[in-house]
């Protein structure tokens, strides 16, 4: 459930999927309130992924309700396209194009979806996040020439780009080398600080400890307990909590 | 000149080589079919990456019958030889038409197309799907995404067997003389009814191919490289 300070911009009621036979999700329901960072931790193959690609539609939910800012996104009839513009996302591999120079990988959408009016707007709020990112410099490389914490940033910026209300993060650490993991946590607490809504799928868990509002741990497809991250760290009542804790610590 | 041509007349193969290129300026026969290959491989190129285009597309679309249309183009094309769907074409479904070079052009470009779909589709498959994931994640359409992000990676892997099939294609033109196109091998076979030698209209004819072949597998190296270059570190 929400805390009180926050009135909620994603519900979730009842979600639902399956691949095949295998269940993944078996019933969440959820609210994210607006500007709450909410980091959802669990064990591999606990569905994590899998609801918040839910989020945004990447995977249509087998049953359930999802409602983003009032709008029933698993209602058939509604335009996922103008949803999913208000939601930014940031994968585990990034997933930079690899045939656009960096500027223009956060200018395309942008530009085509006429989020900005030209091309020079596009470019200069493009260079803007960049400098926010810190790779203004890399401007006019290609993501082949960064390394894995550039490109995550990268990605950062290139969700930012849209202008989105809530940004999605799935696992956006694992695939980094340790020493560059900081870098592109330090980009999301600055996120968390200016009051972005953010829902991330981690397995930082100092990461989540300090910059989370709540915490959703889920297990079998369901969220097995939640809370404040002081209380789920310390004292975390779901004795699965317990277990997958203390191998993470 | 005039001493080079006697230097040629005294010897056998010298007075072929004559007989082939110079009597009656017969080496600009083979300008002419070159100029016929070359105009049957260029028109048939363009009408074969339109087709294959479009047959990709169809291939990997969500609505079946596309996907069947598809399907059976490239079933029909693959699976019967090029000179058969050449023969049909100019005795069958374009029998009214005088114009060989257009009859000849089609039906190469119609088979072409169901290799170039093949080709493409392959090339859009290659692209990771997270790509797909990450333009969608931005609120881009479907098309928007395949235009601005897939297709352009997908070309750009398929270019190297994009190539040899132009190669091939310009080889392959060589049977247009069975419809009476006077292309580089017809010109071959019309100078030795002439000459009753074969030997020399012949091998100056696959020179004449493989210096083209050269020539491109040399200038689509170059565009490669060029493409190549945000994949350079």
């Amino acid at each position: 459930m929400t805390q009180g300070k926050y009135e909620p911009i994603i519900q979730v009621a009842d979600l639902h999927k399956s691949f095949g036979k295998l269940e993944v999700l078996t019933g969440i329901t959820e609210n994210i309130g607006r500007g709450e960072v909410v980091a959802v931790i669990g064990p591999s193959g606990s569905g994590k992924s899998t609801f918040l690609r839910c989020l945004n539609l990447l995977e249509t939910p087998t049953s359930g309700r999802i409602t983003v800012d009032g709008v029933d996104i698993t209602d058939k009839k509604t335009d996922i396209n103008k949803v999913r513009q208000g939601m930014g996302m940031v994968f585990q591999h990034f997933n930079l194009f690899p045939h656009l120079r960096v500027i223009d990988n956060i200018t395309l959408a942008p530009l085509r979806l006429n989020v900005a009016p030209n091309k020079e707007a596009a470019r200069k709020a493009g260079m803007e996040l960049l400098s926010r990112v810190g790779l203004a410099d890399k401007a006019d490389s290609f993501p082949v020439q960064l390394s894995g914490g550039q490109k995550q940033r990268i990605a950062i910026a290139r969700a930012l780009a849209m202008n989105p209300r809530i940004m999605l993060f799935d696992e956006p650490t694992s695939a980094l080398d340790p020493e560059m993991v900081g870098e592109v946590l330090k980009v999301m607490a600055d996120l968390a600080k200016e009051g972005m809504t953010m829902v991330i799928v981690t397995h930082e868990m100092g990461f989540a400890r300090e910059v989370a509002d709540r915490v959703l741990f889920m297990d079998g497809g369901v969220i097995a307990e939640q809370g404040r991250p002081e209380d789920i760290f310390s004292a975390p009542k779901n004795p699965r909590t317990r277990e997958f804790l203390s191998k993470m610590l | 000149m005039e001493g080079f041509f006697q230097f040629l007349q005294s010897s056998d193969l010298g007075r072929q080589i004559y007989q082939t290129l110079f009597y009656a300026d017969r080496w600009s026969w083979y300008l002419d079919g070159l100029k016929l290959t070359l105009e049957l491989t260029c028109g048939a190129i363009v009408i074969g990456t339109l087709l294959g285009m479009i047959t990709a597309l169809f291939s990997i679309s969500s609505f079946a019958p596309l996907r069947f249309i598809a399907k059976v183009y490239t079933t029909v094309i693959r699976g019967t030889p090029t000179t058969v769907q050449l023969l049909i074409m100019y005795n069958v479904i374009m029998v009214s038409s005088t114009n060989k070079l257009l009859v000849g052009t089609l039906a190469f470009g119609i088979n072409s197309g169901a290799y170039v779909a093949e080709i493409l589709r392959g090339g859009i498959m290659s692209v990771d799907k997270g790509q797909t994931e990450a333009g969608r994640s931005l609120g881009l359409k479907q098309w928007q995404t395949m235009l601005y992000i897939v297709l352009p990676q997908a070309i750009k892997t398929s270019i190297p067997t994009y190539t040899s099939e132009f190669i091939v294609l310009f080889k392959e033109t060589s049977i247009a003389g069975l419809i009476a196109v006077t292309e580089l091998t017809k010109i071959a076979n019309m100078i030795t009814s002439q000459t009753y030698n074969a030997m020399v209209p012949l091998i100056v004819s696959a020179i004449i191919y493989l210096a083209v072949v050269m020539l491109l597998t040399f200038l689509f190296g170059k565009l490669e490289r060029r493409l190549r270059k945000s994949d350079a570190r």
